[in-house]
C-alpha cells in the first residue's frame, strides 16, 4: 500500500459534493474484484444501520443486492474491494476509478494485497503448480494492490473492514470531505478495553506499529495484531523488531507480516 | 442458439451463465466462472500450521467460521489432538450461528425477490418492511452467537488448534440463550410468510451426499452418507470423489464415482437426515407437505428456513448445556506438535466442506487440499439446468433470464469458495 494516510487532509469546500448541493442523494456503487466478499457482508452486518445508510444514498450498483444492470453513469463515490487479479478486475477497477469523484478503497486485500499476496513471497510457479495440474490458460499475474492501478482517496482498511469505523467515515465522505483518520496504534483501543498488553508477557504482538480503528479485536480476542490494517504513518518498525526479538525469530516476523500483505510495506518504510 | 448471461448478480462470487442449444436441444449448460486465482492451498505450502485457519477462512466471508474449523479438525487429527467436550459445544454453536446467518442471507435477500419477481431488494424492504426486519432480527441472532463466541462475525478469532483462547462467561451465554426464544419466534413467522409463496416446480434425480453419526442432524462430524447407499469414513472421501480439473477451468469439480453429479446442502441434509430435526423444524417440514425423496432443487430454499429453525433449537439446547457446566474446558490445552495427515470434514451451510492436511514433524504444511460444497455442486446444477431450459425456452429473453437466474440462485452456490 502506498502511503494514502499522508494524504489524509481535508478537501477545500469549493470541492463539495455535487449532489449534496444540489440536495439530490449522492451516487453511491460498490463493486467488489477477486475476495471473500467479507468486507461487503461486514457492511450487510451492519443491518438496520446498513438499511438507514442506504436510504441516504442512491445506490447505483451493489451487486449483492439487486439484478438491475449498473447504467453506468457518473458517481459521487465508487466503492471497491477485493484484489484486482484478472485482466477484467483491472478493466472494472479503471472503469469505477474514471466514473467517481471518490474512490474509496474497502480492506485488506484492495488495500495491501491481503492473503493473495503471500504467493508473491514464495518461488515462482510453485504456488499454483500446488493448485493446479493443468496451469496452462490460468492467468496467474503477481498481485498488486489497487493505488498501482489506479489513485486512491481513502481507505477503509482491515481484514474485515470494522463496520463501526465504516459509519463514523461515510457520512463525511457522503458531504465530499476526506476524514482524517488519528496516526493511532491498535494500542490505544486495546488498553481502553482493558486488556492485559501481551507484550508485557512476552507474547509477540504487531499492535504499535499498526493502524488503530479495529476496537483491538484481535487481542481483545486474545490472539496478537498480525498488521492487517498496515502501518500507521508514525509506524516505527525498527522498535518494534527490538521489542520481538525476545519472543520471536526474524524469519517469524516475516512470516506473520505476509499474511496480510504487510511484509512489502514494512520492508519500503525501512529502506526510506 | 445461444443463451448468455454476462453477470448473476446476488450471489457470492463472480459467475455468468453460457448455453448452447440446437432444435430444442440442450448442447452445453455451463456457469461461466469470473474470479481470480487466490491459490490459498498454495500460499498454504510452507507455512506454519496455525496460519492456517486464519488465511484458509479467508477463502469467504460469509461462510469463514466452517472454514476455520474444517481447518482447526484436520491439524487435530494430523497431530492427534483430543479437544475437550466442551470447545466441541462451543464450536457446534458456531457452526450453526453460521448457518443460521448464511441462510437467512440467502433466503430473505438473496432468494425472496426471486419467489416475487422483483429485480432489486430495496423494493422488497419497501413492500415488506416488517418481515424485512424481523429477518435482520433473527439473522442477527446467528451473527451474535458468532460474535460472542468466536470474537467477530466476519473470520473470528478465539477457535484454535486444540481449544478456544478465550471463552464466554456465563452472563454471556445466558443472554443469548434469552435472544434464542425471540430469534425462533421470528423463523417460524418468516416460516409462515414463506409459505404463502408459490416454489416452481422442477424435478430431476440426482445423488444426495452429506454427514451423518447415527445420533443427531449431523454438522459436525460423522460418516459420508447418501441416499444412494453410500457410506464411507470422512478419510475415504478420495476414494469415492476425486477431483477434476479441466483444461482452462478455475474451478476443480468434484463429481461421485468420478463419473456422476451429486447434491449437497441443506437439501442433501434434509432428505437423509430429516428424521433427527428438532420438533419445531420437524413441525413446519411437515406443514410444507413436501414428499420425500425430493428432488426440486427450488425447495432447498424451503430447507434452509427449517434449518434455521433447528439451528436456533439446537443452539439453545446446547448453550444450556454450556450454562450449567464448566466453560473454562474449553480452553486450549497444551498438545504436542506432530507429522501427520489429517482429514476432517463438517457441513458448511451450502454442503460437505473437506480438508486434507500434510505436516511435517515442526508443524509445518507439506500438503494441503480443500475441496467447497460449490465445487462439488457446480455439475449438478449444470446437469439441472440443461433439463430446466427447455422449459422456459420460448419465453420471452428477459423473463428467461429471470427464470435461469432464480434457478441459479436457488441452489446458493458461492463461487469464491469455489475456486478459493
Amino acid at each position: 500500500m502506498k502511503m494514502e494516510n499522508k494524504k489524509l487532509k481535508k478537501k477545500k469546500t469549493e470541492e463539495k459534493n455535487n449532489s449534496v448541493m444540489a440536495g439530490t442523494k449522492p451516487k453511491v456503487a460498490i463493486v467488489s474484484l477477486t475476495s471473500c466478499e467479507g468486507c461487503q457482508f461486514a457492511l450487510l452486518d451492519l443491518g438496520e444501520k446498513f438499511l438507514e445508510l442506504v436510504e441516504k444514498i442512491e445506490m447505483v450498483d451493489f451487486r449483492l443486492m439487486e439484478d438491475e444492470e449498473d447504467p453506468g453513469e457518473e458517481l459521487d463515490i465508487g466503492i471497491v474491494e477485493g484484489t484486482p487479479i484478472t485482466e477484467e478486475n483491472v478493466k472494472t477497477l479503471k472503469e469505477l476509478r474514471k466514473r467517481s469523484k471518490f474512490l474509496i478503497v474497502l480492506g485488506n486485500c484492495a488495500a495491501m494485497g491481503g492473503i493473495p499476496e503471500i504467493k508473491n513471497y514464495q518461488e515462482g510457479t510453485n504456488t499454483i503448480k500446488h493448485v493446479y495440474k493443468n496451469i496452462q490458460g490460468i492467468y496467474n499475474p503477481e498481485i498488486k494492490e489497487v493505488d498501482n492501478f489506479v489513485k486512491v482517496d481513502f481507505t477503509f482498511p482491515g481484514c474485515p473492514i470494522t463496520g463501526e469505523e465504516f459509519l463514523k467515515y461515510f457520512p463525511i465522505l457522503l458531504e465530499g470531505e476526506i476524514p482524517e483518520r488519528p496516526d493511532q496504534p491498535v494500542c490505544v483501543e486495546c488498553k481502553a478495553r482493558g486488556n492485559r498488553c501481551l507484550l508485557l508477557d512476552k507474547k509477540p504482538c504487531f499492535g504499535p506499529m499498526i493502524q488503530g480503528g479495529c476496537d483491538a479485536v484481535c487481542p481483545t480476542a486474545g490472539m496478537m495484531c498480525q498488521g492487517c490494517r498496515g502501518l500507521r504513518p508514525g509506524g516505527n518498525v525498527k522498535a518494534m523488531r527490538a521489542t520481538l526479538k525476545n519472543m520471536i525469530s526474524d524469519e517469524e516476523f516475516e512470516n506473520i507480516a505476509e499474511i496480510y500483505g504487510l511484509r512489502d510495506d514494512i520492508e519500503e518504510r525501512e529502506n526510506n | 442458439m445461444q443463451i448468455k448471461i454476462n453477470h448473476i448478480n446476488k450471489m457470492e462470487g463472480h459467475a455468468g451463465f453460457m448455453a448452447s442449444v440446437l432444435n430444442g436441444d440442450v448442447k452445453s449448460a455451463k456457469l461461466e466462472i469470473k474470479e481470480g486465482v487466490r491459490l490459498i492451498e498454495g500460499v498454504l505450502i510452507g507455512r506454519q500450521y496455525k496460519d492456517m485457519p486464519v488465511i484458509a477462512q479467508r477463502i469467504c466471508g460469509i461462510c469463514p467460521v466452517v472454514h476455520n474449523l474444517t481447518a482447526i479438525k484436520s491439524i487435530e487429527k494430523a497431530m492427534d489432538i483430543q479437544v475437550s467436550k466442551e470447545a466441541v459445544l462451543f464450536r457446534n454453536i458456531l457452526e450453526w450461528g453460521q448457518i443460521i446467518h448464511s441462510h437467512a442471507l440467502h433466503l430473505f435477500f438473496l432468494s425472496l425477490a426471486d419467489l416475487l419477481d422483483i429485480d432489486n431488494d430495496l423494493k422488497v424492504i419497501k413492500k415488506y418492511p416488517e418481515e424485512t426486519k424481523k429477518a435482520v432480527r433473527m439473522r442477527e441472532y446467528g451473527m451474535e452467537l458468532v460474535k460472542v463466541i468466536g470474537g467477530r462475525v466476519v473470520h473470528p478469532l478465539t477457535n484454535e488448534v486444540g481449544g478456544f483462547k478465550k471463552v464466554p462467561n456465563k452472563n454471556d451465554i445466558g443472554k443469548l440463550i434469552e435472544r434464542s426464544k425471540e430469534a425462533l419466534g421470528m423463523a417460524e413467522e418468516l416460516g409462515g410468510f414463506f409459505s404463502g409463496f408459490k416454489i416452481p416446480e422442477f424435478e430431476r434425480k440426482t445423488e444426495y451426499v452429506c454427514l451423518d453419526n447415527g445420533k443427531d442432524y449431523s454438522i459436525y462430524d460423522g460418516d459420508i452418507k447418501s441416499n444412494k447407499g453410500l457410506h464411507i469414513p470422512v478419510e475415504k472421501f478420495e476414494s469415492n470423489f476425486s477431483e477434476l480439473q479441466r483444461p482452462r477451468e478455475i474451478v476443480k469439480r468434484v463429481k461421485s464415482d468420478g463419473k456422476t453429479s451429486y447434491m449437497v446442502g441443506a437439501i442433501a441434509r434434509i432428505n437423509n437426515n430429516r428424521s433427527r430435526l428438532n420438533p419445531r423444524a420437524e413441525e413446519y417440514l411437515e406443514s410444507l407437505g413436501y414428499k420425500f425423496p425430493d428432488f426440486n432443487p427450488f425447495h432447498n430454499i424451503m430447507y434452509q428456513l427449517v434449518e434455521i429453525i433447528h439451528a436456533i433449537e439446537e443452539s439453545s439446547k446446547i448453550l444450556r448445556m454450556l450454562e450449567g457446566g464448566q466453560v473454562e474446558n474449553a480452553l486450549t490445552k497444551k498438545y504436542e506438535i506432530k507429522e501427520g495427515i489429517g482429514v476432517a470434514a463438517v457441513e458448511a451451510p451450502r454442503g460437505t466442506l473437506y480438508y486434507h492436511i500434510d505436516i511435517d514433524s515442526r508443524g509445518y504444511i507439506k500438503n494441503a487440499n480443500i475441496i467447497t460444497p460449490t465445487a462439488q455442486t457446480l455439475s449438478n446444477l449444470e446437469d439441472d439446468i440443461a433439463v430446466y431450459l427447455p422449459e422456459v425456452l420460448d419465453l420471452p429473453e428477459k423473463e428467461r433470464t429471470q427464470k435461469l437466474r432464480s434457478f441459479i440462485r436457488a441452489y446458493d452456490p458461492c463461487i469464491s469458495c469455489s475456486v478459493h
